[in-house]
């Protein structure tokens, strides 16, 4: 995202910018923090990434210059893999598929209003809790826990280099505060100025079917489309609501995403196959959960970063408004 | 077991064998495991003289993963349940991760389920039949969904990424680029009329 | 001249050069072959890419592994997965690396699953992975596996100082230095044929030596 952007959305997430931090600042204000670094600095590091008793291996450059920042991941465990994400498109290289998926972004306005917005309601939510630890990669590192007041969403516990509040490492938790996924840098580098070229991709993409999804422009947000949620679990809103184009939906499908300030819930509301119900089904991926249900004969699937009873209530309180749903108010 | 046949299997491991003789010779190998444990024991030799020292395969190892392999095609195609192991294999290898981009992994999740199919065509299990699945059964591992079930899965755990946190996105962005994406854990619960 | 491991040995090392594939070489080129085979369902295809990297893969997982006696197990696993992933290879790189790749990453995931860490744990992941790295000179397992390995290595290497010189010439150009049929029959001024007949020949009698031992 754009430098601008940036300072943009650490505003709405109602994060103030702050220059210096002391050792006695509030977990919050590391948390904007390493917000802002995330966003705005130039980085390049390798990273372990784990879940359950899988892990992957990766190569991380973010460069910012002249307000546009580029993000490359690349994976370093055989699949040469990589993607490269600009502000106007995401690249996918698959080498070992000899693909390339081309995604554009959607600066249409709707992905400030659904960031996850910490406001003061937070810490009734979550726990925040700051301390320093051990030294990570030669760096004096501040530890920030976030722990869930219940059992609707997950923790994280953040190890942040004190004089950059860049994640060294970085842990999902469960309420009982096992470690679901992680994540740990293995080097990490912060240069001044990174080349262009390194943020191109690697991939000699010569003869690759190039795969373009997505639909430019033609996403509008829009009001709630004719669905609600009647009961959502504590602190979790209605941030905003689009549409999604899906590969082999002939509509736009509705898409709603609620947040609780930190953890945020996508809802997909899909019309339902001739045949009839589908089974209930929840899946799991590392600390993302995902539940399907069919309502009024539309698939309705609500999908986040959450534990799997909060998805399933969610997508269980799924109503239409009175009426029949308006699925042509995207088109 | 010739000796014309073994200098055959010598010229194999050396990648230098004609292509209009490959074609019988893997056949022979296929029928004969003598011939395989002299290709087995010719490759011990260039093992040996390039790296003295260090561990090597034990006899039968590579008869050992032969039989693995064959007992995971086979599991697959009767869809059986399987134990959870310490080690644990992915309930289905199909689905991607997602990434924070948009729709754009559905696409690589959507080549997944075809590579699967190329190699293993009875793979994929159908979702078990309403009446035969009561209870929740992820604890058993089994129960694969439908391709068309695991794409559109993906897609929205895609569509999702781009209104997570930057942590999460990334955590996510790594399940697509890793060598073997898989969605963990997936169950069935009857479905209710409504 | 023979190679000989590097002293630290680097995960990255490649011991001898005789099996590396170069591009476009016979070996590559039957690799690919043998995939395309397995890739179409034919399972003994992929029985001989096993027979060929088996040991490669041992003595690569034995060596970074913290408990090498499992090095067996772990290689089992690491071809399971290749098997499985083969759909997804396209010959961009040579088939060794690509299985090297999955090597490492299995034995990698092995090590990540035994070391329950508790969360307070703060160790820099990366400076893990190196000290269990420079621990791979342990050896694998059993005394009687150990006994095996040795006499396995002193057969070998009296038998190939029997050979007589021309088919020791020609084994040692080919396993050792990794030269092609064709650039050998260069070095010793002698037709391919020759060369492929030497070669086997030099095989058969080190054979012979060695098949007591094994079956």
């Amino acid at each position: 995202m754009s430098l601008r952007h940036a300072r943009v959305l650490a505003a709405a997430l109602g994060l103030a910018v702050v220059p210096g931090l002391q050792a006695a600042d509030p977990p919050r204000a590391w948390l904007e923090r390493m917000s802002e670094s995330l966003a705005t600095r130039n980085y390049d590091g390798l990273f372990t990434h784990t879940a359950g008793n899988q892990s992957e291996v990766m190569r991380i450059l973010h460069r910012v210059e002249d307000g546009r920042s580029v993000e490359r991941l690349v994976s370093l465990d055989g699949s040469g893999r990589e993607i490269v994400r600009t502000p106007e498109e995401v690249h996918a290289y698959l080498p070992d598929r000899r693909v390339v998926l081309v995604e554009p972004r959607k600066e249409d306005g709707s992905l400030l209003k659904a960031v996850p917005a910490p406001g003061p309601e937070l810490e009734l939510l979550y726990e925040l809790e700051a301390r320093p630890g051990h030294r990570i990669l030669g760096n004096d590192v501040r530890i920030v826990d976030v722990r869930p007041r219940d059992q609707y969403r997950y923790g994280y516990r953040l190890w942040l280099a004190e004089d950059t509040a860049m994640p060294l490492r970085s842990a999902v938790l469960d309420a009982e505060g096992r470690v679901i996924e992680q994540i740990q840098f293995t080097r990490l580098e912060m240069p001044a100025h990174i080349p262009a070229s390194a943020v191109e991709p690697s991939v000699d993409a010569t003869g690759y079917q190039w795969i373009r999804t997505g639909r430019r422009g033609n996403v509008r947000v829009a009001s709630v489309a004719g669905w609600r949620v009647r009961q959502a679990p504590p602190g979790f809103r209605l941030v905003a609501s689009r549409f999604q184009a899906l590969p082999g939906v002939p509509v736009p499908v509705p898409h709603l995403i609620f947040s609780d300030g930190l953890a945020s819930v996508s809802v997909f509301i899909e019309p339902g196959p001739a045949s009839g119900p589908i089974p209930r089904e929840h899946a799991t991926l590392g600390s993302a959960n995902a539940y399907t249900t069919t309502i009024q004969g539309h698939v309705v699937t609500a999908v986040g970063e959450v534990p799997q009873n909060t998805v399933r209530d969610i997508a269980s309180s799924v109503v239409p408004e009175s009426g029949a749903p308006a699925l042509d108010a995207g088109r | 077991m010739t000796d014309q046949i073994k200098e055959q299997i010598s010229a194999l491991l050396d990648g230098e064998l004609p292509q209009n003789e490959l074609n019988l010779l893997v056949r022979r190998l296929e029928r004969d495991p003598a011939l395989r444990l002299a290709f087995g024991r010719y490759a011990l030799v260039g093992e040996v003289l390039r790296a003295p020292g260090g561990a090597l395969a034990s006899a039968g190892f590579a008869e050992r993963v032969s039989v693995a392999v064959a007992a995971g095609e086979s599991a697959a195609t009767s869809a059986a349940a399987y134990a959870p192991s310490t080690r644990r294999r992915r309930a289905t290898p199909l689905v991607g991760a997602a990434v924070a981009a948009g729709a754009l992994f559905a696409a690589v999740l959507l080549l997944v389920p075809e590579q699967a199919e190329q190699l293993q065509p009875a793979r994929i299990a159908e979702p078990p039949a309403p009446a035969a699945v009561a209870a929740d059964i992820e604890a058993s591992g089994a129960a694969s969904p439908t391709p068309a079930r695991s794409q559109r899965m993906a897609a929205y755990l895609v569509a999702h990424g781009e209104y997570s946190t930057p942590i999460a996105r990334r955590n996510v962005w790594t399940g697509v680029l890793a060598n073997d994406p898989g969605i963990t854990r997936v169950s069935y619960e009857f479905s209710e009329a409504r | 001249m023979p190679n000989f491991p590097p002293p630290d040995g680097s995960t990255e090392s490649h011991d001898g050069r005789g099996d590396d594939p170069r591009p476009g070489s016979g070996l590559e080129k039957t690799d690919l072959e043998l995939v395309k085979r397995a890739q179409r369902g034919e399972r003994s295809a992929f029985d001989l890419l096993v027979l060929r990297y088996q040991h490669r893969v041992i003595k690569l997982v034995a060596r970074l592994l913290r408990d090498p006696a499992e090095a067996e197990d772990v290689a089992q696993e690491a071809f399971v997965k290749a098997y499985r992933a083969l759909g997804s290879f396209r010959g961009d790189s040579a088939f060794y690396t690509w299985l090297y790749r999955i090597a490492v990453n299995t034995a990698r995931n092995a090590m990540a699953s035994r070391q329950r860490r508790p969360l307070d744990y703060e160790a820099d992941l990366g400076e893990h992975e190196q000290a269990s790295v420079q621990s791979r000179l342990r050896h694998v397992d059993t005394p009687e596996a150990v006994a095996l390995s040795d006499e396995i290595q002193q057969t070998v290497e009296r038998a190939i100082q029997e050979l007589p010189e021309d088919l020791r010439t020609a084994i040692l150009l080919r396993e050792v230095e990794g030269l092609s049929y064709e650039e050998i029959a260069t070095a010793m001024d002698c037709p391919v044929g020759t060369v492929r007949s030497r070669i086997f020949r030099a095989r058969e009698a080190i054979d012979r030596n060695l098949k007591p031992l094994l079956d």
